[in-house]
């Protein structure tokens, strides 16, 4: 009785550890979906409403995911507000704060927190063209991840049903 | 005036310099940078300079002489690290920054094939000037702007610098408000340049009175008739006539049944005469007051009143 619920108490929890492994991935397809849309959001601003980089954020602060539109709540509450603080330090500060918990690659939270750092241009459609740079980036990510996200899902769940059958039966 | 307001106009790694500077806010007009030249001031119309420590001194030669790369990082700043979006401005030479102080641009200009102002690159020169509202500036000249009741066309005449514009915005305010001498009206304001309201983020950062629209940034001619057919002001003001066209345009508004307040640069009554477009604002009677301005000891003083017929009719 005490080995049947050992065995089934193993294999829910490996089967739970893939699920949240399987959870993740699609997490980080949300986020580089999230980030290509604020981007592509960003660039019309520039090219059409003319708005300042603050401007903006105070925009995007509206946003429905929290963590983005608290994040950019606190840029423009830090740039525009008493502090008068940089902008470049503080995009990179409060995106690398708000980006780290999050399932992202290395590179993607490079492209995002360092984004801020070539906002130079003088005329708009070049810096929406920056912009545009960073958007097609995460709009790449979005499609492969997508594309691979199922697959990667159905393995990462056999492959954690097929552990937890192993460690069962090694310890039971 | 905050002395914060004026440390926030700098980037956040070079505001200490400007702490002692900060502390005269209430009579500091001018901060002057010039790539590699000394870095100079103007407090209560004299001339100062600011070392690299802060320190304000009087000789040229102990001044810090800030970098190119420095202002650079100051006009990002400026700009909200957002030039593209200054880009209009940056064209016509000046930016109106949060707390409507204007900052004047000189570089190297950018022309495009036809010949025509297409963008400014090596700004290495910046005044800014700082913007200072001084509520009751026009309280002697409010009963001289009345009658019956009924507030009368003024232009305001001075020199570059003479306190049209703080004249002006504090006649708005009151007309707007309403004084003793007349109920507040509805005003309209053609702010150019945005240093009549000064609006930032389309709010206006100074107390242009409660009955008052702003259109910001438009040219004048566009701007007064777009006006007098969406506010339907009774009152319509702008700054700094300056051709023929804004004349005309004026003289269109007036026609329209609006009371008009704008200023002109000019040194003496003479010498608006010889204008062109000052011949055809008399020959049309566009005006009912001009107010010679003046400014001493950094307060603006009305010099002389005349009538609508250019007759001296006050002397304070």
């Amino acid at each position: 009785m005490y080995k049947a619920v050992g065995f089934f108490c193993i294999l829910a929890g490996c089967a739970g550890w893939g699920h949240s492994l399987a959870g993740q991935e699609k997490e980080r397809v949300r986020h580089l979906m999230m980030l290509s849309r604020i981007l592509s959001r960003m660039r019309s601003e520039i090219s059409y409403g003319k708005h300042t980089m603050p401007e903006i954020c105070l925009l995007l602060a509206e946003l429905d995911d929290k963590c983005y539109a608290s994040c950019f709540g606190r840029i423009y509450e830090r740039t525009a507000g008493e502090g008068g603080t940089d902008f470049p330090k503080v995009w990179e500060e409060e995106f690398g704060k708000c980006l780290a918990p999050l399932p992202l690659r290395e590179e993607e939270r490079r492209t995002m927190t360092e984004l801020a750092k070539s906002l130079r241009f003088r005329e708009e459609n070049g810096q929406a063209g920056r912009v545009g740079q960073a958007e097609v980036f995460f709009e790449d990510r979005y499609r492969q991840a997508g594309e691979m996200v199922g697959n990667r899902s159905k393995m990462i769940h056999s492959v954690s049903i097929l552990t937890g059958l192993l460690l069962a039966i090694l310890l039971l | 005036m905050r002395a914060e307001e004026i440390l926030m106009l700098f980037p956040e790694g070079s505001r200490d310099r400007w702490r002692e500077v900060a502390k005269m806010a209430r009579r500091l007009q001018e901060i002057r940078l010039r790539a590699c030249l000394p870095l100079s001031i103007l407090v209560d119309n004299r001339e100062y300079f600011v070392d690299r420590q802060g320190q304000i001194v009087d000789i040229p030669e102990e001044a810090a002489r800030p970098l190119p790369e420095e202002l650079e990082n100051l006009l990002g700043h400026l700009c909200k690290y957002s030039i593209y979006a200054f880009a209009d401005e940056i064209r016509q030479g000046f930016l109106t920054v949060q707390g409507g102080h204007r900052v004047g641009l000189a570089g190297q200009v950018i022309l495009d094939g036809e010949g025509r102002i297409k963008n400014m690159k090596y700004i290495r020169y910046l005044n800014i000037r700082i913007a200072h509202q001084i509520r009751g500036a026009a309280d002697a000249l409010m009963p001289c702007l009345y009658e019956d009741g009924q507030v009368m066309s003024t232009l305001l005449i001075s020199p570059p610098g003479g306190g049209k514009t703080t004249m002006l915005r504090d006649i708005i305010r009151q007309v707007s408000d309403g004084t003793v001498y007349g109920r507040g009206i509805n005003v309209s304001v053609v702010d150019e340049r945005s240093e009549i309201a000064g609006s930032y983020l389309g709010v206006s950062q100074n107390d242009v009175g409660i009955r008052t629209d702003v259109l910001d940034g438009c040219p004048k001619v566009e701007g007064m008739m777009r006006l007098i057919r969406s506010m339907a002001p009774r009152v319509l003001a702008v700054d700094e006539v300056g051709s023929l066209a804004d004349a005309q345009a004026l003289q269109m508004a007036g026609g329209c049944g609006c009371k008009l307040l704008a200023t002109i640069h000019g040194g003496s009554m003479e010498e608006v005469r010889r204008k062109d477009y000052m011949r055809y604002i008399m020959e049309q009677g566009l005006f009912e007051r001009y107010v010679m301005l003046d400014r001493r000891q950094g307060a603006c003083r009305i010099v002389e009143i005349y009538d609508g017929e250019g007759k001296p009719c006050t002397r304070q």
